[in-house]
């Protein structure tokens, strides 16, 4: 049986610590124009080029290409100052306990510049993109310096949660269950009365799980994350696996985008790579939809066609198709287990939905499926 | 419609058999060094990619991306939008030695430099094993997947295998993925990477993209709308042919005698022009047939001016007698000259006089597009390029010289040499090439230049004509002809003069002043955002920061200062 295990990270969360690094980067700057010299940023390069599968971590990780940007560069001066800018706005906040979202910082930054008709930020798309550079600088996440990114996702199960002054039950607050909330660093659980974790894609599946009791008789915590998952709730999910020992398994549907869901959630992805450590779980494990579930449990009628166009069909391979021969050459699907699922969905050409288990009746997959497939731990790694 | 535009290209194709041609060493097809073989395979296929889209009036869109399968292992992606191959053509066009629609027709293309695309599948096969895939489509109704490779016996392409996709999108293009071993990717300024910039530069109407090894995607923005007028076609001049160009030509001509060969064929050859041929041939043979040294070299001087009557009638009876042989040679069908023939032909050719040719084929890139092609490509602060009036060498071939100039802005320091025939980059033996000793020999000091080997500056040269000189087979440079050297450097130098004005003008002043400017409006900003992360005062930051963008500004102008002072 799945059983909660020794905590591998302690909650971590300081403010201090992102206020420390924003000083010190501050004053490595003064020191090179103290010195009389162009004063420069390292910012570490973004892209696929710089993006690796770490083997023996099982991450995408960012690779250490840097480029350097100076004040007294024409093609640099502009990014150096947006640096700068937000740098010492992050500061602030910080500094008041204070959170703000992404377009609230583009506000609160932009203005025109003194003697121009230059504004230090003309829109979003320019300072978005400096708060990236800052996460991947200083390796924190854009949580843990107040911005706060856009919420999705709830969860529902026996545990206590500590917000700030607020404490409660996320089993006892109806049938909707605690939102996650974009920034998830300074909340604690001070009780944790489940054996392990269970990621659902949908909300309707999620939603049949609670009503069934689920929760309460598996001793489970169901994390709704309502298609692919927000950064709050895969920072909520790394954090309950790590922090609090919970194992995790994810339950999506048998489709390249259910488990592309799966893949970000275990290893990261290639836009937010510098995040991995943070963000991803390799740990977390794989209960279905697989395509060896249509046979087990007489699911063929209730399948649906792929999209696209098979690999072996003229113009093909395109959409689904498309996307799983991807997904098949991704290192974390290379056991024999995912790709024999991989294999089989570009055979049948079909997708399998979490919701067709209803087919056999509303309860089936609160009664039969979830645990017999767990207890049993035929998971997917 | 784009078929239409491929079939009329198409209707060019012929088959030329040439396995002398073959024959010859790798060097000359350029697949010598792990390098240069590289950047060689690149160069065939980017080329055919620009030169279809060119015929075709299409805006050329380039994709080139090399993976490292293993040391020395790669696989090279290119494809295109260009009008696609039809499919009957496949197996000629990627499995034939020279079987171009270019190479016979004597246009001033890029394409003729090394052997062909066949050249690289070739390569491909017999460094990896692997047959090249094509993937084409003319934007009809269906897409062609095929294999292909080449039967060395039979000179003739193979297609192991081929699939047909419909194309409900109506893609039309051509791309190749070919595995090749033996190579080695490196970026230097004879790898891939420099090739294809260089080749953007001149081809500002092309959008090149560029996948490296480990990834990184480097993309040459187009920067014109305007796809250049394709080379119109030009009968070759007898002044600028050699020895293989006649072989071939005979293989496959429809005339019936060497004579009506001859005439048909070249420009400026009549039917006089024949007699007086065989004149001159039937001299050399006689002169080579002289056994004293001193006596060969006298006549060969004879020879040259003018006095063929006079030396064929001093052997008397044997100078009769060769004649005969000689006039022979013109009645025969063409496809029965021999090797040798073909070289006398040649030589013959170097000591008559022709008109000189029409200058219509020449395709210069244009003085606008080279400076569009460097400011889009280099970022440079200024930028000026000169296209020469054509001229003529060897007293008759006519060619033509651009040059253009980059300075500043984005460019490293030093001066760069970008040389080009025809728009080709050349890459390699920089040292025997013309437009390096042309260059060499400007005395930059002259134009405000002080040390140029700190000076940021990109010096362009193309040489442009339906027969460059190139120094050996391998085409990378040109030959110290005089009179090109003379252009390059009234040409280079015209351009410095610019550069000088630009330097000493208000031009750069104001260039500097807007510099500054941009500097010094940051400053508030920075010292505000500066001072919160750090707690030392605004203005204290603010008065460090105004002292060194003075202090960077007060050098550049002492630059300027010394540069004026040693004009
Ligand atoms: N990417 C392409 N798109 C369209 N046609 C092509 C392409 N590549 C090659 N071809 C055709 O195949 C012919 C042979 O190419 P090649 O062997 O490189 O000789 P060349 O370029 O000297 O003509 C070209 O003349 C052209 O008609
Ligand atoms: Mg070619």
């Amino acid at each position: 049986m799945l059983k909660r295990e020794k905590p591998k990270e302690r909650f971590s969360y300081d403010p201090k610590k992102v206020l420390q690094q924003l000083e010190r980067f501050g004053k490595k700057v003064l020191e090179e124009i103290a010195a009389g010299r162009n004063p420069f940023i390292d910012v570490p390069t973004r892209g696929l080029s710089n993006v690796y599968f770490d083997e023996r971590d099982r991450l995408i990780k960012m690779g250490d290409k840097t480029s350097r940007r100076y004040l007294f560069h024409v093609a640099h001066a502009r990014k150096f100052m947006q640096t700068l800018l937000i740098a010492a706005y992050i500061k602030r906040l910080v500094g008041e306990g204070k959170h703000a979202s992404l377009r609230e910082a583009y506000y609160a930054n932009k203005h025109t510049i003194l003697g121009s008709k230059e504004n230090t930020f003309e829109d979003q798309s320019e300072s978005d993109p400096v708060i990236e550079d800052l996460e991947r600088m200083f390796g924190v996440l854009r949580e843990e310096m107040h911005i706060t990114a856009d919420r999705r996702g709830y969860i529902y199960g026996n545990v206590v949660i500590r917000d700030g002054e607020d404490e409660f039950n996320a089993s006892k607050l109806g049938m909707g269950g605690w939102a996650v909330p974009g920034t998830v660093e300074h909340i604690e659980f001070p009780e944790i009365n489940v054996d392990y974790v269970l990621v659902v894609e949908t909300a309707a599946m999620a939603d049949r799980l609670i009503e069934e009791k689920y929760p309460k008789k598996e001793k489970a915590l169901v994390v709704a994350t309502q298609g692919q998952a927000s950064r709050g709730v895969r920072r909520l999910i790394h954090r309950l696996h790590y922090e609090e020992g919970l194992p995790i398994i994810v339950f999506t549907d048998g489709d390249p985008y259910g488990w592309y869901i799966y893949s970000t959630i275990k290893q990261g992805s290639i836009n937010l790579a510098y995040l991995s450590e943070k963000l991803a779980t390799p740990e977390a494990k794989f209960v279905g939809m697989a395509m060896d579930d249509i046979r087990k449990y007489g699911l063929e009628n209730v399948t649906e066609k792929l999209k696209g166009i098979p690999p072996n069909k003229k113009g093909g391979p395109t959409g689904d198709y498309k996307r799983i021969i991807e997904e098949m050459n991704y290192p974390w699907f290379q056991s024999k287990e995912w790709q024999r699922q991989l294999k089989l969905a570009l055979k049948w050409g079909v997708r399998i939905e979490q919701q067709a288990l209803a087919n056999k009746s509303l309860e089936f997959v609160a009664k039969e499926y979830l645990p017999e497939k767990i207890g049993k731990e035929e998971l997917l790694p | 419609m784009a078929n239409s535009e491929a079939d009329k290209l198409f209707k060019e194709f012929k088959i030329q058999s040439v396995s002398e041609f073959f024959r010859r060493n790798a060097a000359m097809l350029g697949y010598t060094g792990k390098l240069r073989s590289f950047t060689t395979l690149i160069h065939e296929a980017v080329t055919n990619s620009l030169d279809a889209c060119e015929e075709a009036g299409i805006l050329p869109y380039v994709r080139v991306e090399i993976e490292e399968l293993d040391t020395e292992h790669y696989k090279i992606i290119v494809e295109d939008n260009g009008p696609g191959i039809p499919e009957k053509f496949i197996a000629h066009v990627f499995g034939k030695m020279l079987a171009g629609t270019k190479a016979h027709r004597n246009i001033q293309s890029r394409g003729q430099q090394g052997i062909g695309i066949s050249g690289a599948v070739m390569f491909a096969q017999i460094t990896s094993g692997k047959a090249t895939r094509v993937i084409t489509s003319t934007g009809g109704e269906e897409i062609i997947e095929a294999w292909v490779g080449i039967d060395v016996e039979k000179n003739e392409g193979k297609i192991f295998k081929k699939i047909k996709h419909s194309n409900p999108t109506g893609w039309r293009g051509t791309r190749i993925e070919m595995e090749v071993k033996d190579v080695r990717y490196i970026r230097s300024k004879q790898g891939p990477y420099w090739y294809l910039k260089l080749t953007a530069i001149v081809n500002p109407h092309a959008h090149i993209e560029f996948i490296e090894p480990d990834g990184k995607l480097i993309v040459f923005s187009r920067s014109s709308e305007e796809v250049p007028e394709p080379p119109e076609e030009m009968k070759p001049h007898p002044k600028g042919i050699m020895t293989d160009d006649i072989y071939r030509m005979t293989k496959r001509t429809t005339r019936t005698t060497v004579r009506t060969f001859l005439i048909g064929e070249f420009s400026r050859i009549s039917d006089k022009k024949i007699d007086e041929l065989v004149q001159y041939i039937t001299a050399l043979r006689l002169i080579k047939g002289e056994e004293e040294q001193s006596v060969k070299e006298q006549l060969l001087k004879r020879l040259v001016n003018g006095e063929v009557d006079k030396i064929i009638a001093s052997f008397g009876k044997s100078g009769k007698k060769v004649l005969r042989e000689v006039r022979k040679i013109m009645e025969k069908p063409p496809r029965k000259l021999t090797w040798h023939e073909a070289e006398e032909i040649v030589e013959a050719f170097k000591y008559m006089t022709f008109l000189a040719p029409p200058t219509h084929g020449l395709r210069p890139i244009g003085d606008e597009n080279i400076e569009k092609g460097l400011t889009g490509i280099l970022r440079p602060e200024f930028v000026t390029a000169v296209t020469r009036a054509p001229k003529v060498y060897r007293g008759g071939i006519p060619f033509q010289v651009e040059v253009g100039l980059a300075f500043g802005g984005e460019l490293s320091s030093g001066l760069d040499l970008l040389r080009y025939a025809n728009r080709v980059p050349l890459l390699f033996d920089a040292g025997s090439c013309v437009i390096t000793s042309a260059a060499r020999n400007i005395d930059w000091k002259r134009y405000r230049v002080d040390d140029v080997d700190r000076t940021p500056l990109a010096l362009l040269v193309n040489v442009v004509s339906v027969h460059v000189p190139y120094t050996s087979t391998g085409k990378q440079s040109v030959a110290s002809e005089e009179e090109i050297y003379e252009e390059i450097r009234l040409a280079v130098m015209e351009v410095a003069r610019r550069l000088a004005k630009y330097l000493g003008g208000k031009h750069r002043k104001l260039y500097q002043v807007k510099r500054r400017k941009t500097f010094e409006k940051y400053v508030p900003e920075v010292s505000r955002a500066l001072s919160i992360l750090t707690g030392i005062s605004e203005g204290e930051i603010e008065e460090m920061l105004v002292t060194i963008i003075e202090k960077k500004f007060e050098s550049i102008e002492e630059q300027a200062v010394g540069a004026e002072s040693n004009a």
